[in-house]
């Protein structure tokens, strides 16, 4: 609906027919141009193009992953796969080789080879950079140029998350950025082109003619913000928009039966716990007491009240099927409050046990309503959940800086999807780990000592059973992803955050 | 007369500097952006570099005067969020607010001119009920609540007009209206009381008997008159809009300074929030000034008495 006719001596009559006849031109000219184009509709908004600065992944990384290349990247089946990289392996304990496809070049002819995948290591790592997600390449020591399209990573100890780790190392042209500014602008050489950047309103992209990888179905992309949920349904059932997410959970089903569209939830990767400070008293001599608190909580009845059933209750562990590491082995604590009795009489808890549950908001889907439910179930056992609501970055303050109340509600996630990574947030040497067990940090250095995957999976089996029975948590269920589409495109959902059109295609 | 100008200046850089430091304060009182900023389980000593890096490091009062001193210059230092310099995030911002609030502006006052002129003429009829019922939810309906309302009618149900979104003048039709509709109940409610005042007054009944034509005088004797309050108003709206609509900004996806700030807030990207509330009490003190400034000329009592009441 960009321009109308102005008749301005025609009668009403005319007028209406005339508006019908153009609009119905309209509709047949932007119906042939669907086919090729495609919205996508965020719930926040892109701030930085340059892929050292970019940690969230549904924003910033996903767009980055638009316009540039990475060495492995990770389909919708969470499989990883090489992009740039034609293969890789490790060659011993400390150095993985990864082989480049020859002749990649950006558009302004540079070539992207393996000097340039050095030179982009070099500048994260370069303290000028102020790169944000430094840490993440941490246990990255040295890069070794072996040919142009072989390059080697060395590092000081094994380091088997490393190819998963590299699927968020995306690669700037080098003399480019000299001139550039990657934080606005951007030239690479993934499968589109930056249009234009509005910020705070919408990204366009274009396909590129020679990309060298699959191309993609979609030839203009078009990334709307739309902060508010409503409005980002309603864009999708006005056909503005084809794919959105972060829909209230509650309206999966009504937007299900409406004509045209579609809507779901998958799992995400991110766990939602009530985290139990074990250093602080009364949670942190028994172990008892924190299973007690899982006997206590109906996590499936919640997730059906709460999430209208759109979630998966944890298998006692933080880690989700979707991440390497999860024990099969595992299963939740079943609803039993005679249990919870039980024990917490057995630990000598007499009368009604205060403890401080902090509630983050604005962060996790419906914090409040979810800590609300969870002190009211608690309380049936004898424990007298005290909620704290506050601010997200007050909260993370709290937490960051070793002051963590006896319980919060949080959700964690690690975006290798690898164990290795989210089970270290538990790690005694981690400043927020408010957990110390000598046998859980020498399972996770013994899985971290070796490449071999059947190792690794034996040690994170030990790992996660030690979390499951000490329950550092209180193992609530994963948090969902909501997306709907119009039944014009067929999105391959995906828990782990990445929004790519490439996993996007027209229906059949 | 300058003295008096003087004085209301000197009063509107106080009122900056207050506002100012007391979100100064407030910011960092509230939480720590490093913690924010980083990935989840980075390392004390990676915290603590990025807070010297930020400058946070530093004891307040030393952060206060190294602000200040950039504040006066017009520089707030670089977005932790943007990684650019805050005031040109803001700066970026503020054609979508301005052609907000100028629109509502727009809206507010044809529409709230005739609305409150027709319920004052039609005193005590049925039209007058109807305008002033009107206005009363007008002015009583949250903002939020409208703008998804007219998205689901106008954009869903209809499909004239996008559902929100920046850029063309169809973008504008929604939220213009959303936010017009509550300056226009606003103006409404006020024109017809201050007419009504007017119409008592002594000035009108003589002009009367004078046997001029009713519309003289509701042109000349009772409008003028009337409209001094409706403009000090408006112009208190329009300062206020200045400062940008978050929730209408959020309904419409409106990319606006409102939205920015309160995004801001939220990540404790603290040299945006600055810069966004500095350059907006700014406006506001300005308008607020111009309007002081306005009335001393159309008054002379105020000049002397300094503002106070006559």
């Amino acid at each position: 609906m960009k321009f109308h006719a102005r008749p301005s001596s025609t009668s009403h009559l005319a007028m209406l027919r005339t508006a019908f006849a153009a609009s119905v031109a309209l509709v047949a000219l932007s119906a042939s141009a669907e086919a090729a184009s495609l919205t996508i509709g965020l719930s926040s908004s892109v701030n930085s193009l340059d892929p050292a600065q970019a940690q969230v992944v549904q924003t910033d990384l996903s767009t980055i992953s638009e316009l540039y290349s990475s060495l492995v990247t990770r389909g919708p089946d969470m499989k990883l796969k090489g992009d740039l990289a034609e293969s890789w392996a490790a060659v011993d304990d400390n150095t993985w080789s990864f082989k480049l496809k020859p002749g990649i070049k950006f558009p302004n002819g540079e070539a992207l080879d393996a000097a340039a995948v050095k030179w982009n290591f070099d500048r994260v790592k370069s303290p000028d950079t102020k790169a944000r997600n430094k840490l993440w390449f941490d246990p990255i020591k040295s890069i070794e140029v072996v040919s142009p399209t072989e390059i080697r990573f060395i590092t000081d100890k094994p380091y088997p998350a490393l190819p998963a780790q590299l699927s968020m190392f995306y690669l700037l042209a080098p003399k480019w950025t000299e001139t550039h500014n990657p934080i606005l602008e951007a030239m690479g050489t993934g499968p589109y082109d930056l249009v234009s950047a509005t910020p705070g309103d919408r990204i366009v992209l274009k396909a590129k003619k020679d990309y060298y990888g699959a191309k993609p179905a979609y030839d203009d992309v078009t990334l709307r913000i739309i902060p508010e949920a409503a409005a980002r349904m309603a864009a999708v059932e006005a056909k503005e928009v084809d794919l959105a997410f972060d829909i209230p959970v509650a309206d999966v089903a009504r937007l299900n039966k409406e004509n045209g569209l579609a809507a779901g939830w998958i799992d995400s990767s991110r766990m939602m716990v009530l985290k139990i400070n074990t250093l602080k008293a009364p949670l942190d001599k028994q172990a008892e007491v924190r299973q007690a608190l899982n006997y206590a909580v109906d996590k499936k009845a919640i997730a059906d009240a709460i999430y209208a059933g759109a979630s998966t209750v944890s298998a006692c562990q933080l880690v989700s099927p979707q991440y390497f590491g999860f024990n099969p082995d595992l299963k939740a604590y079943p609803y039993d409050p005679e249990k919870a009795k039980q024990l917490l009489k057995a630990a000598g808890v007499s009368g009604k046990l205060d403890v401080e549950l902090e509630v983050p908001l604005g962060r996790y889907l419906a914090a409040s309503d979810l800590a609300q439910i969870i002190g009211q179930q608690l309380s049936e056992v004898g424990i007298n959940a005290k909620i704290h609501e506050m601010e997200f970055g007050a909260w993370a303050k709290k937490y960051a800086g070793g002051d963590l109340g006896n319980m919060a509600l949080t959700g964690q996630a690690w975006p290798t999807l690898d164990a290795d990574g989210l089970l270290s947030l538990y790690d005694s040497s981690n400043p927020t780990s408010y957990f110390k067990n000598a046998d859980f940090d020498a399972a996770l250095a013994k899985a971290r000592s070796t490449t071999d995957v059947n190792a690794r999976l034996e040690q994170y089996k030990i790992a996660t059973k030690i979390m499951c029975e000490q329950a550092p948590d209180l193992f609530l269920f994963s948090q969902p992803t909501t997306y709907t589409h119009s039944k014009g495109v067929t999105w391959q959902a995906r828990g782990d955050e990445w929004v790519r059109a490439s996993d996007v295609t027209p229906a059949k | 007369m300058p003295n008096y100008l003087l004085t209301r200046i000197g009063e509107s850089l106080l009122a900056i500097w207050g506002v100012v430091t007391i979100v100064f304060v407030v910011t960092r009182v509230l939480g720590d952006p490093a913690v924010l900023l980083l990935p989840i389980g980075s390392p004390a000593a990676a915290l603590a570099e990025l807070r010297s890096q930020l400058g946070l490091d530093q004891p307040i009062l030393t952060q206060y005067v190294h602000f200040l001193g950039q504040a006066v210059r017009g520089d707030f230092g670089n977005s932790y969020q943007y990684m650019r310099p805050a005031m040109s995030v803001v700066l970026e911002r503020m054609p979508a607010t301005l052609m907000l609030a100028g629109s509502a502006i727009i809206i507010g006052i044809v529409l709230g001119g005739i609305a409150g002129l027709l319920a004052a003429i039609k005193r005590n009829t049925f039209v007058e009920y109807i305008v002033m019922f009107l206005a009363l939810i007008g002015q009583a309906t949250p903002m939020f609540w409208l703008g998804i309302v007219m998205i689901m009618f106008f954009a869903v149900n209809l499909g004239w007009l996008p559902t929100g979104g920046y850029g063309s003048f169809s973008n504008l039709v929604l939220p213009a209206m959303t936010l017009g509709t509550f300056v226009a109940a606003s103006v409404t409610r006020l024109f017809r009381s201050s007419i009504l005042d007017v119409l008592r007054e002594e000035h009108v009944r003589t002009a009367r008997a004078k046997g001029l034509r009713p519309k003289t005088i509701y042109v000349w004797h009772i409008g003028r008159n009337a409209l001094i309050p409706v403009v000090t108003m408006v112009a208190i709206l329009t300062a206020e809009l200045l400062g940008g609509s978050a929730v209408a900004e959020t309904v419409f996806s409106w990319p606006g300074v409102g939205r920015l700030i309160v995004q801001s807030i939220e990540t404790q990207d603290f040299p945006v929030v600055q810069a966004a509330v500095c350059l907006v009490t700014t406006i506001f003190v300005f308008i607020n000034l111009l309007v002081d400034i306005g009335y001393s000329l159309l008054d002379p009592r105020i000049r002397s008495h300094g503002g106070g009441h006559e």
